[in-house]
């Protein structure tokens, strides 16, 4: 320590000053943004902000009304493209991550599935259109739900492939050793070591279609009532349920319609629609957060 | 090679194996016997392919593509290096605790549960004692039967890898193989685990890999020196400590050299 270089101590010194300074105030500055963007939404979100806005429809032009339909749609289509892009998501990312690392194939499908992350939503949009609106001449919730769900297949993929390469090979190794078929191996240890990350990925598709328009646009358009259909059961009564064959309303494209109207009372009801989708995905999140760390194991 | 004539039986004959890393020979026409119910030892210096012997043994490289062995390893006589033979199956009777604790992630009960409900068919009351019978040869029953529903990850390094060693054990393998079993240990967890070899030995054929010429001639009835892929001496611990036939045998259990 007695031939210590004061000179290059003190500048090493400030140079950590500099970084830490940097490092900082980079974070503040993003995070301030944020900060931004949730103040306005939730104070003028609040604004249009009541019982109604759960129980009445959407309104037209100089109208009151609510968001019901697009919340219903919303959660019917959101729900139904996850529970379809979850399982081969997560399949596909299983085989990615542990039987094909190394082929071609796995080599393929990893590059066609990291454009299709980056693929623009609208263009998912037009190919689910020539999918299935156009052959079946008309917009439908159907076509909705595909066009989400493939939205959520190379999130669910991606995030799968990359939670499973953190498992230890040691584990799989010692899974192997007992005596453990392959198929065995993957459901009960590395998925089970994943979990948390492949939930997390799920979280994070949730998050992305619920505020998806353009995949919406062409697809399962939007409809100012409910999408019901009634069938009739003779003495026992109705049944109802959702028409999925017809167009079906979505927070997304209702908040996209109305903060491009011209009428203030929409404008209000634009911004509830997304304090509502931002506090539902925030909300789902720290369920699911509270529910893994609840069983650690 | 021998100085006295071996009356053990032998268990498990290798028998001019060679392997290979893509185009890297790492084991170079080793032949040795296996006895049973003895406890043999591979020390060698970092890269000398004991490790590599070991993994031979329930195929367990055959996870890698690239890799590859060539020879023969005779469990009781039949070849377990050929398609024929069923890899599941073998890994069931050739048992492996790796270097590293591996608890799964799950409970301490449903780690050593976990290779018993692959191949049984057991009620909860029998499927229990196979579990506490597990715990108990690996020396960890007193500490985790007030415990068995927490998580396998809970436990302290020692501990997880004696819960390693019970999960093994616990689906009645014939053979162990051990790959440094101590090496990431305290002293007094290793004290433990070579107590529990020791125990083992009664009933099982045990192989064990290490660093530590101390550990080795401690825990072995036999020792097989390796170096670069090759086997250089093999015999009783006792003959090969003190009196190696071989000079590079003699240098590196002086420590001259590894």
């Amino acid at each position: 320590m007695n031939q210590m270089n004061r000179a290059l101590y003190m500048r090493r010194r400030m140079r950590n000053t500099v970084f830490l300074s940097l490092s900082v105030f980079a974070a503040i500055f993003g995070i301030a943004w944020l900060a931004l963007i949730l103040y306005s939404l939730v104070t003028k979100g609040m604004e249009a902000l009541s019982f109604s806005v759960f129980t009445q429809m959407t309104p037209s032009q100089g109208g009151t009304g609510g968001l019901a339909n697009a919340i219903a749609g919303s959660l019917i289509m959101s729900t139904l493209a996850v529970v379809i892009g979850t399982p081969i998501g997560i399949f596909g990312g299983t085989y990615l991550a542990e039987y094909g690392r190394h082929n071609l194939l796995s080599v393929v499908v990893r590059f066609i599935n990291d454009i299709l992350l980056s693929a623009p939503s609208i263009l998912i949009g037009l190919f689910v259109y020539q999918l299935i609106v156009a052959p079946m001449h008309g917009f439908s919730a159907y076509a909705g739900i595909v066009a989400l769900a493939v939205i959520v297949i190379p999130v669910v993929v991606r995030t799968t492939e990359n939670m499973l390469l953190l498992v230890p090979n040691t584990l799989r190794e010692a899974a192997a050793a007992l005596g453990t078929p392959r198929n065995h191996v993957i459901r009960t240890v590395t998925w089970r070591a994943a979990r948390a990350g492949i939930v997390t990925g799920v979280l994070l598709a949730v998050a992305r279609i619920s505020g998806e328009t353009a995949p919406l646009l062409f697809t399962a358009l939007g409809n100012s009532g409910w999408s019901w259909e009634t069938l009739p059961l003779g003495k026992a009564g109705t049944i109802s349920y959702p028409a999925m064959d017809a167009p079906m309303a979505s927070l997304p494209k209702v908040i996209f319609d109305f903060a491009g109207s011209a009428d203030d009372g929409l404008h209000r009801l634009a911004w509830t629609g997304a304090l509502i989708i931002t506090f539902a995905v925030l909300t789902l999140s720290i369920l699911a957060r509270i529910f893994e760390s609840q069983r650690e194991l | 090679m021998n100085t006295m004539p071996i009356t053990d039986k032998v268990r498990i004959d290798i028998r001019n194996l060679s392997f290979y890393y893509g185009a890297t020979k790492a084991l170079k026409n080793v032949s040795l016997p296996l006895y049973d119910r003895k406890v043999t030892a591979f020390i060698g210096p970092s890269g000398c392919g004991k490790s590599t012997l070991l993994r031979v043994m329930n195929r367990i490289y055959e996870l890698y593509p690239g890799q590859r062995a060539e020879g023969e390893v005779l469990l009781d006589g039949e070849n377990v290096l050929t398609s024929r033979q069923d890899l599941n199956l073998l890994r069931a009777r050739i048992g492996m605790v790796f270097q590293k604790p591996t608890p799964f992630p799950m409970t301490i009960y449903d780690n050593v549960a976990y290779g018993i409900k692959l191949y049984e068919r057991l009620r909860k009351s029998q499927l229990d004692d196979r579990v506490e019978d597990a715990l108990q040869r690996a020396a960890l029953w007193n500490e985790v039967k007030d415990k068995l529903k927490e998580s396998g990850l809970s436990l302290s390094g020692g501990q997880q890898q004696r819960l390693c060693i019970a999960r093994t054990v616990a689906t009645k393998p014939e053979v162990i193989l051990l790959d440094e079993p101590a090496s990431a240990l305290d002293p007094i967890s290793t004290a433990k685990i070579e107590e529990l070899i020791d125990e083992l030995a009664n009933e099982y054929t045990i192989v064990i890999v290490t660093h530590n010429m101390q550990q080795a001639s401690r825990v072995s009835d036999y020792t097989a020196f390796m170096f670069l892929g090759e086997l250089i001496e093999y015999g009783t611990t006792e003959r090969l400590f003190t009196s190696p036939q071989n000079k590079r045998t003699e240098e590196y259990i002086t420590g001259r050299f590894g």
